[in-house]
């Protein structure tokens, strides 16, 4: 019950916004529809919890733990999000009647969010997950300047063009499926079942194939090349949902296929996975050292992060696992409060260039100790929870041996946060130019950006305990040993 | 085996007799189809003819080139004539005196030697038209050849009676994907070595865009005459080869018994009918292509071939 | 090397799956922007009856509505979409800008032909059924040779054309190896297919109306270099 009415209300919620006499009251829909899925989406955590088994539709919309922590962390970012948005659009925008269209396009995006992991049906899943492109390629190029086009346009061509390969790669998945036997409807847990009287090579063919086509949603390098553009150009309260889950959720579908796999005989796809992983994070790594504009250097911390996540995952230890799971969510409250404060800077000062702010700290006392509290968050400094998950993983890897591999995962993450409190560095101290005009944040901005922060400074000391079990019982779906 | 010398006498006197009237046939077509009346079918008999009881005249720069080659380009598709399927479809004396390769090779001696007589008299336009026809020539022989083996390849043999055998085989064989490539592959070679649209005009007038008309241009009173003959006996063996071996394979005699080969010049004349106006079709939808575009056309019809021989070599895709 | 036993049907799917790549061969080697919507058109037809072939050869009604469907979807409405959404002056283009000249370009398509055939020749021998055998290998052609055209175009309109013809080449693999998938499944993906045709439209659009044409090979201003904020 719970279920289907997280995954209906979103959709209600971009109907209306659509409709003329509720097109004022858009900002108020959206805001009473995610802060009415996220209480939902907590009970539907706690069924998950109680071991009760979530069936929407049978066979078709179904939850476990892993799709349940997605679920919840998805309509939290939405929910702040939309706060932050009420406050931003209307700074930003200067034709205020065409912001329903915004509305309407974000309820629809949060809508395909919370349908994919929600749905257990692997075809279905890539339709839930070419909806999100599409409904996010509409928000990034809602600004409608040369450069959010170019940008949305990038990320529409890129992302685009990896959907026929996955669908591909599905559709290989159905047959080695089906010729193992598989009964109809398939399924996520039907499959893994089933794995290990699979074809190898069938399965290998898939595995290649979808994880190319959803690798570049997720922002894994080679693929990532869209992730910049489109964060630096898109509003902020879109950012952060991109970056916060929208990346997440193609990889938790690649995830999800990367259980499958372990379960088979071709279980040395893990280590190509920890091989990607590591790629991502390196050029993620490098890339940061050279970053010029603030909401750039946030988008290249997500392909890092998503890069800790795949290798944590290809390490494919029962903690290992324990840890991507953590980081998947620590990063999506992280990095959700980068962009709030990322967007705060950029209504407060106007420019998105690092080198033309100095002195952030005396300029605007609120939007620099944000950012320093954010910087340190991301970078994985102690206590926060970044630190935590990210630690978890390197310890995982040195108890199961994998000394070359954590060696370099710590080396990029030291020269990852090296980078990052640099940049921050140059903006926060120092002399403040004095040409800046300075406009305060609006309310609900600072409201985001608090209400963001909460969980973050939290969960670096005290994990309570019913998360831990649901981390714990999403690990356990990734299927590592 | 009188028989079947006799038989390959008749397909001699078949293209010889039938080449004009193809071409005559042709014109005919395209012009009705533009809303004119055109020529009489008959009318390349006659101009053929006309141009036997003239007068030679030759410039003084020519050689023996010169004089050899109206000969050469008339004898030549005869010899091809006698080694591909015309009327029959069981191999006849002197099929396997050599193979399509050999045909390919022949008809490529009997253009170079048009290209070289083209440039013997010395005057400017035979030069500009020959350079370009072996423009299109040189780009047409890798597709020839690809098309060719890749024939071969399937078939198992180099020998067209053979190759035919085998695409009358069965439906399977005969939609599998690398012949309908291949059709299409020989189609465009066809266009490209016949000089029609879209590769050539054969209608024009102006010698600046001349390209296998050019061949012609420099030849007066018989030379002329043996010239415009070979070269519209070259486009019907041509055609044969693609109607009887790629496209249509049926309507050819089947036993030795004399009925079936003269039944069978009907139905050979009909499917040559029906090509034109396929041909005829094409001609008059399609705009001639600007010369550096020819590359491109040809280009699409060697990447058309390669893909037939990929399809068929690979093994996945064995019907 | 032949099999006697070869259905009719089978054997036309067989020549719809030699147009079906000779379709992805002449998306690359047109310049027209008039003419990738065409061989879109010509592709998704061949694909719809390539779907009615293999419904009335395996007694399948599933496949007969997923030949309806996409003939409806792919071949009537998407370009009535594009033509709705983008005004005539984009379609009038005559010469598509791109990166690598035509003949080059069908150069590579063939080596991602033969590179497909590669790929799966050997998972597709492997298989009793003689229609998979010829549709993954060229369902995956077509993905490859699709994608090849959209890097290698640098406008709008055909680089929306080369994904939607990657999905031709996807389901046409598809509908031989997945053929019992769940019709909502199949439904939901015609629903995505025309999705992005509305959306990307949407996109040219207004990109066009934004930097006034859809060469989108100019828009080059996110590098490296900040950008200052407007």
């Amino acid at each position: 019950m719970a279920l289907d009415a997280i995954v209906m209300i979103p959709a209600l919620a971009a109907f209306l916004c659509s409709i003329l006499p509720f097109r004022k009251a858009a900002w108020v829909i959206t805001l009473a529809s995610t802060w009415t899925v996220l209480p939902l989406s907590i009970v539907l955590a706690a069924q998950v919890l109680s071991g009760k088994r979530i069936v929407g539709v049978p066979g078709w919309i179904e939850a476990d733990a892993l799709s349940a922590l997605v679920l919840a962390l998805v309509s939290l970012v939405a929910a702040l999000a939309a706060v932050f948005a009420g406050g931003y659009m209307r700074r930003r925008e200067h034709d205020l009647s065409h912001l329903w269209w915004f509305y309407c396009n974000y309820n629809l995006f949060i809508f395909a969010l919370l349908l994919a992991p929600a749905l257990t049906e692997p075809n279905l899943v890539w339709v839930a997950v070419e909806l999100i492109t599409l409904f996010a390629v509409l928000l990034v190029g809602f600004e409608k300047t040369s450069g959010a086009l170019e940008a949305a346009w990038k990320y529409a061509v890129l992302t685009m063009m990896g959907a026929p390969i996955s669908l591909l790669g599905f559709f290989v998945l159905f047959w080695a499926y089906r010729s193992a036997g598989g009964g109809m409807p398939e399924t996520w847990e039907r499959i893994r079942a089933l794995a290990p009287s699979m074809d190898t090579n069938l399965l290998k063919l898939s595995f290649l194939l979808v994880f190319v086509g959803f690798g570049a949603k997720a922002g894994l390098a080679p693929m990532h090349t869209w992730l910049p553009d489109a964060h630096s150009q898109a509003p902020s309260p879109v950012c952060a949902v991109l970056s916060g889950v929208k990346t997440t959720v193609p990889l938790y579908a690649i995830l999800r296929f990367l259980s499958i796999i372990l379960a088979s005989p071709a279980a040395r796809v893990g280590n190509w996975m920890i091989v990607l992983g590591l790629v991502s994070v390196a050029i993620a790594a490098f890339l940061l050292l050279q970053v010029h504009d603030y909401k750039r250097m946030f988008a290249y911390s997500t392909v890092e992060h998503m890069g800790i996540i795949l290798t944590g995952a290809g390490l494919a230890t029962q903690a290992s696992d324990f840890g991507a799971v953590s980081q998947m969510m620590n990063h999506a409250i992280t990095k959700s409060l980068c962009f709030y404060v990322a967007g705060v800077m950029l209504l407060t000062l106007s420019t998105r260039e690092i080198k033309s702010i100095q002195g952030l700290f005396r300029v605007s006392p609120f939007a620099g100790s944000a950012l320093l509290l954010c910087a340190l968050a991301i970078a994985g400094a102690p206590p926060f929870p970044i630190f935590l998950s990210e630690f978890s993983i390197l310890s995982a890897g040195v108890r199961a041996g994998r000394y070359t591999a954590v060696a370099i995962l710590a080396s990029l993450i030291a020269i990852a946060f090296v980078a990052i409190m640099w940049q921050v560095n140059r903006m926060m101290f120092g002399r403040p130019a004095t040409q800046y005009v300075v406009e305060s944040p609006p309310v609900t901005c600072r409201l985001a950006v608090v209400g963001a922060a909460l969980p973050v400074i939290l969960l670096g000391v005290y994990i309570p305990a019913p998360l831990h079990d649901l981390l714990q019982l999403a690990a356990r779906q990734l299927g590592g040993h | 085996m009188i028989q079947t010398i006799s038989y390959n006498v008749m397909q001699v006197v078949f293209i010889l007799a039938f080449a004009p009237l193809y071409a005559g046939v042709l014109s005919r077509f395209k012009e009705i189809v533009q809303s004119r009346r055109g020529p009489s079918i008959l009318q390349p008999y006659r101009d053929i003819w006309k141009l036997f009881h003239k007068d030679q005249i030759l410039s003084e720069e020519t050689t023996w080139i010169y004089l050899l080659t109206p000969y050469l380009v008339f004898v030549i598709p005869i010899f091809v004539a006698i080694l591909i399927p015309v009327l029959t479809d069981f191999p006849l004396v002197f099929a396997f005196m050599g193979d399509m390769l050999a045909g390919g090779f022949f008809l490529g001696l009997a253009g170079f030697f048009a290209a070289l007589a083209a440039v013997d008299t010395g005057n400017p336009y035979g030069p500009m038209g020959a350079s370009r026809t072996r423009m299109v020539g040189f780009l047409a022989e890798p597709v020839f050849m690809i098309v060719f083996f890749t024939v071969s390849f399937v078939a198992q043999s180099t020998i067209p009676y053979i190759v035919q055998q085998k695409w009358i085989a069965s439906p399977g064989a005969f939609f599998a994907p690398a012949h309908i490539l291949l059709l299409i592959a020989f189609l465009m070679l066809i266009l490209a070595e016949g000089g029609k649209i879209p590769v050539d005009n054969p209608t024009g007038h102006f010698e600046l865009a001349m390209i296998d008309e050019s061949k012609g241009l420099e030849f007066s009173g018989r030379g002329a005459a043996l010239m415009k003959w070979g070269g519209q006996m070259k486009f019907l063996v041509l055609a044969c080869i693609f109607l009887n071996v790629l496209v249509a394979p049926w309507g050819l005699a089947h036993g030795p018994a004399l009925f079936g080969v003269i039944l069978a010049v009907p139905l050979i004349l009909l499917k040559i009918f029906l090509f034109a106006i396929v041909l005829v079709v094409i001609e008059s939808s399609l705009a001639k292509l600007r010369l550096f575009r020819i590359s491109e056309f040809l280009g699409a019809a060697f990447i058309t071939a390669v893909a037939a021989m990929v399809t068929s070599i690979f093994p996945g895709a064995q019907t | 090397m032949t099999d006697p036993k070869v259905s009719i049907p089978e054997a036309l799917n067989a020549l719809s799956a030699g147009l079906v790549l000779l379709s992805a061969f002449a998306m690359v080697a047109t310049r027209q922007v008039r003419g990738v919507v065409r061989f879109f058109v010509i592709q998704s037809l061949l694909l719809a009856a390539s779907c009615f072939l293999l419904g009335y050869s395996r007694n399948s009604n599933h496949l007969w509505t997923l030949g309806a469907i996409t003939v409806a979807a792919k071949a009537v409405a998407i370009p009535w979409i594009l033509r709705r959404l983008l005004p005539g002056e984009f379609y009038e283009r005559r010469e598509i800008a791109q990166a690598i000249n035509i003949p080059a370009s069908l150069l590579l398509s063939l080596l991602l032909a033969i590179l497909s055939e590669f790929l799966v020749g050997p998972l597709a021998a492997a298989s009793i059924d003689s229609v998979i055998r010829i549709n993954l290998p060229i369902g995956l052609a077509g993905v490859l040779i699709g994608a090849y055209s959209l890097i290698a175009r640098r406008e709008a309109i055909p680089q929306l054309i080369g994904i939607l013809a990657m999905e031709n080449g996807a389901f046409f693999a598809g509908i031989a190896i997945a053929n019992e998938l769940p019709l909502i499944a199949e439904l939901g993906v015609a629903v995505g297919v025309m999705l992005i045709a509305v959306v990307t439209g949407l996109l040219s659009r207004n990109i066009g109306q934004t930097i006034g044409t859809t060469e989108t090979g100019t828009l080059s201003e996110l590098k490296e270099e900040a950008t200052p904020w407007r």
